[in-house]
């Protein structure tokens, strides 16, 4: 845990700040659209993260991330409730929704949690498909262009969601909860014994995860103007979660972003040159990262890059 | 009440049964012997039933011989991948396997969406047409025997736990690996045969998927989610609750499918709706104790 005040990174925060809100002004449109998009997958990825941390693995963020991008978008089209406050009602029900599942599901073995979420989003997606009536079907659902189509302001709602996440996983390392995360991943029984309750802080943890994430996919419907159940409750949408903090380095603040960075780079580079199954570097990246880099990139600038530069390091 | 609808149904539901029977006990068998949820089981499924679309399409080879032939290249590319890829990390946490495999599950997804695009393909032979009459119900001769020949492959696989040296060995690692090890048993030999014998199980049920239904990327992930469906309803690891779970989840797809307006759309999503149905009354499957 980081208790030390450092000047060289208080400088380098403010720096970053002040880059982060000017940053609209520099880009062009089609840049300004990528890193809003960016910054939508950083939040995905952080907010699983946030899950990963007490050891569970959620393969189904898509079933949230659609709840939240569906309920914004009804909401707006039967009453025309404010986007952002959409987004806000999308956040809050997926988190309930996911304090129900994880209710079910959390008290079991990991492998019981991992089916179900798989399930729920390809249910969701059937649900979806087979009532039309209710919310568009296989047609989908259209919202007219948040902001009124202003990039700039949608920039920066993204960019405040984006510091929230960091803010909450920056309190849940700072504080007692951190504790209670790791204690619950690296050995549950022991955890219990030590007088914390593993479910209700499992179920806790899916919850704020699936608040950023319902809270993403209203960002996200109103942005893109259009959904469609096959996507914002496709499997695509689960996978990039979990591979892009597991590339990056897992429980830690700065793994999710900058895996999430490099993995959308790579994206817009395949998405030009192949444009089905681009997402076959997900696979091999999860099994590359597995197999040979277990701690992400992170593990791999503290262990093998970082002591070249310090050879102090090298035999801490 | 319209019996012959209703027997038609049962019909139905106990012949896709057959089929999820012989992909599911692959899936448990490793699970068994290893502690691992394979994520690309299904994936080997889809395999099976390309190889089998492409022997009958370029060849002509009729698929119910093409059985063989998947379940042979399924067993040989299982030892590859627990060779290569799971034996590295087997004394990882259980984490690091899930995540293994399903990066293996989204490779070969979209390695197969490259390949071959995602175009639905179907084997049509000479006699997929025709079907069979027994009193009220009438049974597809390709749907008929796809179920005979998963029963069957179900059945040689018990046998093999059961009778065979090595099956044996199986049985006692999954038992307790410390324990086989002591009376030596070869536990690295057991976990390659098992995972092989799982893969080319699920190679073979694949060339009975290619008869059918349509083979496409997305199919082992179809097939692989109601596996693990009746994976939760019968109890992790375990062979007969894997079977009865089969059963279970083929007559609730059938009978949703007859009785549900538009319900063939509706059993698509019958597993999920099932997997919490028995979560919250009997998480440890509906048929005997869960085993650790």
């Amino acid at each position: 845990m980081i208790r030390s005040f450092s000047w060289k990174k208080a400088i380098f925060l403010v720096g970053l700040s002040i880059f982060l809100l000017w940053y609209p002004k520099l880009a062009d449109p089609y840049f300004l659209h990528l890193t809003v998009a960016a910054f939508l997958a950083m939040i995905l990825s952080s907010s699983w993260d946030i899950l990963a941390r007490t050891g569970q693995v959620s393969v189904g963020q898509a079933g949230l991330f659609g709840i939240g991008a569906y309920t914004a978008a009804l909401l707006y089209n039967w009453v025309h409730l404010s986007p952002v406050l959409g987004m806000l009602a999308g956040a809050v029900i997926a988190g309930i929704v996911a304090a129900f599942l994880g209710y079910l599901t959390l008290r079991l073995r990991g492998i019981y949690f991992s089916i179900t979420t798989i399930a729920f989003a390809e249910a969701l997606s059937v649900i979806w498909l087979m009532t039309p009536g209710f919310a568009g079907g296989a047609m989908g659902l259209s919202t007219p262009p948040l902001f009124g189509g202003n990039r700039e302001q949608a920039y920066y709602l993204i960019l405040g969601l984006l510091a929230l996440v960091i803010a909450v996983i920056w309190m849940i390392q700072s504080t007692r909860l951190n504790f209670a995360f790791t204690a619950i991943r690296e050995n549950e029984e022991v955890a219990s014994v030590m007088g914390i309750n593993p479910t209700r802080y499992k179920v806790l943890a899916f919850m704020m995860s699936a608040f950023f994430t319902g809270f993403a996919g209203g960002f996200y419907s109103h942005y893109n103007t259009y959904i469609i159940p096959y996507e914002v409750f496709g499997l695509g949408i689960s996978i990039a979660c979990l591979v892009m903090p597991i590339f990056g380095g897992l429980y830690t603040i700065t793994g999710p972003i900058i895996g999430t960075a490099v993995i959308k780079a790579i994206e817009e580079y395949l998405r030009v040159t192949i444009s089905y199954g681009h997402q076959i570097a997900y696979g091999l990246i999860l099994v590359m990262v597995v197999l040979f880099m277990p701690e992400g990139l992170v593990g791999v600038w503290r262990k093998k890059i970082l002591p070249l530069f310090k050879p102090e390091l090298k035999n801490p | 009440m319209d019996w012959a609808s209703f027997f038609q149904s049962f019909a139905n539901g106990l012949l896709i049964a057959g089929l999820y029977a012989s992909v599911t006990l692959g899936l448990t068998l490793v699970l068994g012997v290893m502690g691992i949820v394979n994520f690309a089981h299904g994936e080997m499924v889809m395999l099976g039933a390309y190889n089998a679309f492409w022997l009958f399409t370029l060849l002509g080879m009729d698929p119910l011989l093409s059985i063989a032939v998947s379940g042979l290249l399924l067993f040989f590319i299982g030892l590859l991948i627990y060779r290569f890829t799971i034996r590295p990390i087997l004394k990882d946490p259980p984490l690091n396997q899930l995540l293994l495999t399903l990066g293996i599950s989204i490779f070969l997804q979209n390695l197969a969406m490259i390949l071959w695009k995602a175009d639905s393909r179907s084997v049509i032979t000479s006699y997929s047409g025709m079907s069979l009459h027994l009193g009220m119900v009438h049974v597809g001769l390709t749907r008929l025997l796809t179920f005979l020949i998963a029963v069957g492959l179900t059945i040689l696989l018990i046998f093999f736990l059961y009778k065979a040296r090595s099956g044996r060995a199986m049985r006692a690692v999954s038992e307790n690996n410390t324990a086989s090890w002591l009376i030596g048993i070869n536990v690295q030999k057991t976990y390659l045969l098992a995972f092989g014998v799982a893969t080319g199980l699920a190679g073979a049920s694949g060339a009975l998927v290619s008869t059918i239904m349509y083979t496409f990327p997305m199919v082992g992930f179809k097939i692989g989610l109601k596996a693990f469906c009746i994976l939760v309803l019968g109890g992790l690891g375990n062979i007969p609750g894997a079977l009865f779970g089969s059963l279970v989840l083929g007559l609730t797809e059938s009978f949703v499918g007859t009785y549900v307006p538009e319900g063939s759309g509706w059993a698509e999503g019958i597993s999920f709706i099932l997997i919490m149905i028995v979560l919250m009354i009997k998480p440890t499957g509906l048929v005997g104790t869960r085993r650790e």
